[in-house]
């Protein structure tokens, strides 16, 4: 089970990227070095999904879009139940769904 | 001179014993009967502007609902034939007195039926959900009758739990996921099939303002426009059952 | 480079397929076919648009499978061309640039998809494999997910209320309720979806703002059309429709990657493109159909592709605008919402509709004054491979 979210940083001018892409967004570098994705940052935009595929027994989950201060944006599940737009969050790594019996985690944001 | 043919039809052959003997028979075969409250009729506006009326069927109604299940019986699509013969042997049985304590709510739309619940009382705490059929599809009757079956329940025959299971994966997301019903695994539910799942007096009204919908009271015009039941057309029901309008992308 | 004109165009009714995918494509290409009127020239090329073929219907391979349905065996040579939801509109810019660069003359071009062949639970997923795989699909993302987290966006900085998406979404029922083809022909009203007593549980939430009848149905369907060279186009039976531009554009996978995630950077980029190889602007267009899997997306795609200012599109819609008789009609055959969205075919069926408007076949939704030229938004993805279609009556 992954501990940690990886987000790439860029070994030539040290931009980080995440998702990671073959080549570095700003200067075109290909050598990485993985940095966790985590920190606090703020909700720019959340739903509640109600129309899940079929292995979810839950009514709904809760996803978002989150402005990190580490200056990248990553989506993942909201542990609030009340979220609003423009609120501080701080990120954590959970498990947030399991495909064909194995557990997949990734990025959880609480309320700050 | 040979004898006459015995005929079990006509009345006039049978003698006063005879007569007496059938009766005692029937009322051996016939079920005592839990006294039930009655479902005060409601009003819900659909999503096309349409009003559909929620009330209780009468026995003197199952034949009319038979003749609109019968044909689909042989439909497989959705579990429709699955719940359609399995409704229609419940239904038949109720209106020849050989399932106890059962009750029918049906929703009409302008007179014509667009869907049709029922379920019984175990006992006076415990209810049964049979089944729920939709005949009008894509405007969510099913969810508003599930509903009502389960309202009726809870708040007109004042009951503790309802014990239901589904037949289809619409119906088991629907009804275990959304309300959510809790499961109850050690109850053998009647229709057989998967452990029960209940519905609870919290459950139902903590979910109440979300999934229960309808204004009462119905107006007397509005309650009599859904007497007589009518059929719907056979042929747009079975293309609308067709190409169902349930799933969204 | 040659014109392409449309000489015919072809299609199935949508909703649950009654026949198999490959039937029903070969009836859409068939009716293409006979609506031309190809007497006893020879289909050059086929290409298919689909986009789960291999998942939900274990087939892959679809062109070859139609080639050899509909006998075109060995002259015709055949592609599929899968481009998530754009894939109709793909097929048909293939199909352009063969017939365009003298490589073929006549090419068949069918997008059909049946997905209703698995349940709801596998549709919505297969769909959602569109997303990026780690950044958003193990989440949960699913493509209402990503309208609805854009929809809440959009809806904060541009004044949209939930009345604005009902008011699409009861356009377009209004508009496909008479189409004969149409998945959902059932009229909705505001107070049944949003205004009544019973609405809100008429019209559950899907993904946050957005409701049941905010979303596209799950449909299955087939369409097709048959391209020529604009100098052959006159020895058909119908009139001709020119392709007058086509343009394409992609974005990010992962729709948090965009600088400013309500802008639909590959929606103005492809209709900048399609006007400009047309040498048209949007003034100049009589009927659009917009890729409304989303009633949010008829309204953001709008405003993008220039016929209304950004965040102004509800208020064309408010004012009517949009409507058949409007300024400018969009999706007057009931768009995604109502005629059905069978995602690869979708493309294609888009160039059908906007063919019809544009001869006068449109019957009971045709828009009036005779519409000279059309606009089609085909959009994959969330918004990451875009194909912008404009097209002009006559040769």
């Amino acid at each position: 089970m992954a501990k940690i979210v990886e987000a790439a940083k860029c070994v030539k001018c040290g931009k980080i990227s995440y998702p990671m892409h073959f080549y570095c967004p700003s200067c075109r570098g290909t050598r990485f070095e993985p940095v966790p994705v985590e920190g606090e940052g703020r909700l720019i935009t959340w739903t509640r999904v109600y129309a899940l595929p079929l292995d979810y027994a839950v009514l709904y989950t809760t996803l978002g879009i989150v402005e990190l201060d580490m200056g990248v944006r990553a989506t993942g599940q909201l542990d609030i139940a009340e979220p609003k737009t423009g609120q501080r969050v701080r990120a954590r790594v959970g498990k947030v769904r399991e495909i064909n019996g194995k557990d997949i985690t990734g990025l959880v944001f609480g309320a700050v | 001179m040979s004898p006459p043919v015995y005929d079990w039809d006509a009345g006039e052959y049978l003698t006063s014993e005879e007569e007496r003997m059938i009766d005692e028979l029937e009322a051996m075969l016939r079920p005592p009967v839990l006294p039930m409250a009655p479902y005060p009729p409601k009003a819900v506006l659909l999503a096309s502007g349409e009003t559909m009326v929620v009330r209780q069927a009468s026995i003197d109604e199952v034949d009319t609902m038979l003749k609109v299940i019968q044909p689909l019986s042989w439909l497989d699509r959705d579990f429709y034939d699955i719940v359609a013969a399995r409704l229609f042997a419940e239904l038949l049985g109720w209106k020849t007195y050989r399932v106890r304590n059962e009750y029918c709510l049906v929703g009409v739309v302008d007179g014509v039926l667009a869907g049709i619940v029922n379920g019984r009382l175990w006992d006076e705490k415990h209810g049964v959900s049979y089944h729920t059929l939709t005949l009008k599809r894509g405007l969510r009757v099913g969810s508003h009758l599930f509903a009502s079956k389960m309202e009726h329940h809870i708040e007109y025959l004042g009951q503790d739990e309802v014990w239901v299971v589904a037949e289809s994966p619409i119906g088991h997301r629907r009804w275990m996921i959304e309300y959510p019903l809790d499961k109850k695994f050690e109850i053998q539910h009647e229709l057989g099939g998967a452990p029960s799942y209940v519905l609870t007096r919290e459950t139902y009204f903590k979910a109440k303002s979300r999934l229960v919908t309808g204004t009462r009271p119905v107006s007397p015009e509005l309650l009599a426009s859904s007497y007589p039941l009518r059929e719907p057309d056979l042929k747009v029901m079975l293309t609308q059952i067709e190409d169902t309008l349930e799933a969204r992308l | 480079m040659r014109d392409v004109a449309i000489v015919g165009v072809g299609s199935t009714q949508f909703g649950r397929a009654q026949w198999s995918l490959l039937k029903m494509m070969c009836e859409a290409s068939h009716d293409a076919i006979t609506d031309a009127g190809i007497g006893e020239r020879k289909i050059d090329a086929v290409y298919v648009g689909n986009m789960g073929a291999p998942r939900n219907n274990r087939m892959s391979g679809l062109s070859s499978g139609l080639v050899d349905r509909m006998n075109l065996y060995p002259h015709t040579v055949s592609e599929t061309i899968e481009n998530g939801p754009a894939s109709g509109a793909s097929a048909i810019k293939h199909g352009l640039h063969s017939v365009a660069s003298g490589l073929c003359d006549l090419v068949l071009v069918c997008g059909g998809e049946r997905m209703r062949e698995v349940n709801n639970f596998e549709a919505t997923e297969f769909v959602s494999f569109l997303s990026h795989r780690y950044a958003e699909y193990v989440y949960g993302v699913t493509l209402p997910a990503l309208a609805g987290m854009f929809t809440r966006l959009y809806m904060e900085r541009y004044g949209l209320e939930p009345k604005h998406l009902a008011m699409v979404a009861i356009k377009n029922h209004e508009n496909g309720a008479k189409n004969r083809k149409a998945h959902v022909r059932i009229p909705i009203t505001m107070e049944g979806i949003l205004t009544g007593p019973d609405a809100l549980n008429n019209n559950p939430w899907i993904a946050e703002p957005l409701r049941f009848f905010d979303c596209c149905p799950v449909s299955d369907g087939a369409s097709a059309v048959l391209l020529a060279p604009a100098e052959m186009a006159k020895e058909f039976k119908k009139t001709p429709v020119l392709v007058a531009g086509m343009g394409q554009a992609t974005d990010s996978q992962a729709v948090q990657d965009r600088p400013d995630p309500t802008e639909l950077t590959a929606v103005r980029m492809a209709a900048e493109r399609a006007f400009a190889m047309a040498k048209l602007a949007p003034k100049d267009i009589h009927v659009a159909e917009l890729h409304d899997a989303f009633t949010i997306l008829e309204i953001a795609e709008s405003e993008e592709c220039g016929f209304f200012k950004k965040g102004e599109g509800h208020k064309a819609l408010e004012r009517g605008e949009t409507r058949i008789g409007g300024r400018l009609p969009i999706n007057p055959s009931g768009g995604l919402k109502s005629r059905g969205h069978p995602v690869g075919n979708t493309g294609v069926s888009q160039i059908v509709e906007l063919v019809l408007q544009l001869r006068g076949e449109a019957g009971d939704y045709q828009v009036p004054n005779q519409p000279r030229h059309g606009f089609a938004v085909n959009f994959g993805g969330f918004g990451n491979n875009v194909v912008a279609t404009v097209l002009k009556r006559g040769v």
